[in-house]
């Protein structure tokens, strides 16, 4: 939201400052001094996400198995058709690939339970992930253009592409990411940063917040295996959060061991 | 005597120099009920303060707003019926809940309430406080007589009034955390989505852990174009504590 320069070269550069009133001000107060809640809250509410979705995902792909059958029982759709048309709705619903139920598909391998569990995690992942990408979208844009850093006035004005300048080059990015998208998700920093110089970085948490207290009455390969699903949504934040800062990056997550996590990044050449 | 301390602290707060901590122990009978009263609303309130202050993790609330809202827009593609969507959000928060009072018991310390009265006062300035940095402003239903039947024969202070059944409060909520970005289409508007739903589910939740139960439903709400958001909780009935099976 610049200013347009109707006046010429008469006075170059007229300041926006007069057109935030302090009402609009108080409005667009920087990320820092907004409001703020218990951390627990936030805990809480992503584990239950997850149980959310796992119920949810199930029900949508209910709905859509019954419509494929009524479809296939009006003779609207031959299997095969279903087929095809099941993978690409899955794609777009769930992001399967061949792990798709095809129902012919599944009864023929006779591996119904194992296909089905592994396409509901993937389900889940997806949504977890899509959920992540659009909270770390916004986030970046907040922290980015409403920084206490940039000027108040100037910065609510300025676009973010305008801001990119901040960030010299793919280093810096991901530096915010380890310093300032951590620290307002999960107020800490992390914990080694490498890299290849080649456009993959790993970053390490060694007390990754949302995996610190899991633990399994089966052992701790089962807590490990529960606690993969947990790292989703903050794969989807890091991409998210790089998408918006321009950086269109693969995320993925691994446990080596709890509650450490490591977030391999891997940007495309060239940048 | 730890336990004491947040209550002295308030009490010295108000200056109350000369009183004897004592009776400002909610669950004994006290010499003065009106003085109590008045002390417990200023007391409750300086708790809650205390409780937020010396919380050292905290966090955006804008970040827990994108994802609960995320969340609202994922559930209604998936069951692509409002009236579920409610009934989900219920369930989740009602899972919450049930963790989030075994959580601010622990770091209140507070004791039982003596009424139902009381636990309207406890959850708006304490618990919204301490972890939505938020105080809803309580009103109560005028007290009806009270059912003896109703309530359990161990535990509650006999000395309590207006905990009969149908006794309900109202939370008024000035600025709603969850709804800060949010602005709701037609459809949502005509199928009937309340927003928030996970707010009374945490609050069913968690009066449920410690014997009560409950019916919480919001009455109004700002992001339906109403004036104000508030929730409704009213109490159904008293629960036994009951011995799991097989533990005597």
């Amino acid at each position: 939201m610049s200013l347009p320069s109707q006046q010429g070269g008469y006075r170059p550069s007229i300041s926006t400052s007069s057109l935030i009133t302090p009402s609009l001000l108080a409005l667009t107060d920087s990320p820092s001094s907004q409001s703020q809640i218990d951390a627990s809250v936030q805990d809480y509410l992503l584990i239950e996400l997850v149980h959310s979705l796992r119920r949810s995902s199930q029900v949508a792909r209910d709905r859509l198995q019954k419509r494929e059958d009524e479809m296939l029982a009006n003779g609207l759709l031959t299997s095969t058709a279903v087929a095809a048309s099941t993978l690409a709705a899955g794609q777009v619903s769930a992001g399967l690939g061949s792990k798709t139920s095809l129902r012919g598909l599944s009864a023929a391998a006779g591996a119904t339970a194992n296909v089905s569990v592994t396409e509901e995690e993937e389900a889940i992942r997806v949504r977890l992930e899509a959920l992540g990408a659009h909270v770390g979208a916004n986030l970046a844009e907040r922290y980015v253009v409403h920084t206490p850093s940039v000027e108040a006035t100037e910065s609510s004005s300025q676009s973010l592409s305008a801001d990119r300048g901040r960030f010299t080059d793919t280093l810096d990015v991901i530096k915010f990411l380890c310093k300032d998208v951590w620290t307002a998700v999960w107020d800490k920093q992390i914990d080694n940063l490498r890299t290849n110089h080649r456009g993959v970085y790993v970053l390490q948490d060694n007390a990754f917040r949302p995996i610190l207290r899991i633990s399994s009455a089966d052992g701790p390969a089962d807590s490990l295996k529960r606690a993969k699903i947990h790292t989703a949504f903050p794969a989807g934040l890091l991409r998210g959060a790089l998408a918006r800062l321009g950086l269109q990056g693969v995320i993925i997550a691994e446990i080596p061991s709890l509650p450490q996590c490591t977030f391999q990044v891997k940007l495309p050449k060239g940048t | 005597m730890t336990w004491w301390s947040p209550l002295q602290s308030a009490c010295q707060a108000e200056g109350h120099q000369g009183y004897e901590p004592w009776w400002l122990v909610p669950d004994l009978v006290t010499r003065n009920g009106c003085h109590t009263f008045m002390a417990s609303l200023k007391q409750h309130k300086a708790i809650g303060e205390d409780l937020w202050k010396g919380r050292t993790d905290k966090i955006n609330a804008e970040l827990f707003a994108l994802t609960y809202g995320a969340l609202v827009v994922q559930l209604i593609q998936d069951y692509e019926d409002y009236a579920e969507v409610n009934t989900q959000l219920e369930k989740m928060g009602y899972n919450i809940g049930c963790r989030i009072v075994e959580d601010f018991l622990a770091r209140s310390g507070l004791g039982r309430c003596n009424d139902f009265r009381e636990v309207g006062e406890v959850v708006a300035k304490v618990g919204f406080k301490a972890f939505l940095n938020i105080t809803p402003t309580v009103t109560h239903s005028a007290p009806a007589a009270p059912v003896p039947s109703s309530r359990p024969p161990s535990g509650l202070n006999p000395a309590a009034s207006s905990t009969s059944a149908g006794t309900y409060f109202t939370l008024a909520l000035d600025d709603n955390p969850l709804a800060e970005f949010v602005e709701l289409p037609d459809e949502a508007l005509e199928g009937g989505l309340w927003f928030s739903n996970v707010l009374c589910g945490v609050l069913r939740g968690a009066l449920e852990m410690i014997q009560m139960q409950v019916e919480v439903y919001f009455i109004s709400d700002v992001l339906k174009g109403d004036e104000t958001t508030e929730i409704r909780v009213k109490l159904v009935k008293y629960l036994e504590e009951e011995v799991p099976v097989g533990d005597d």
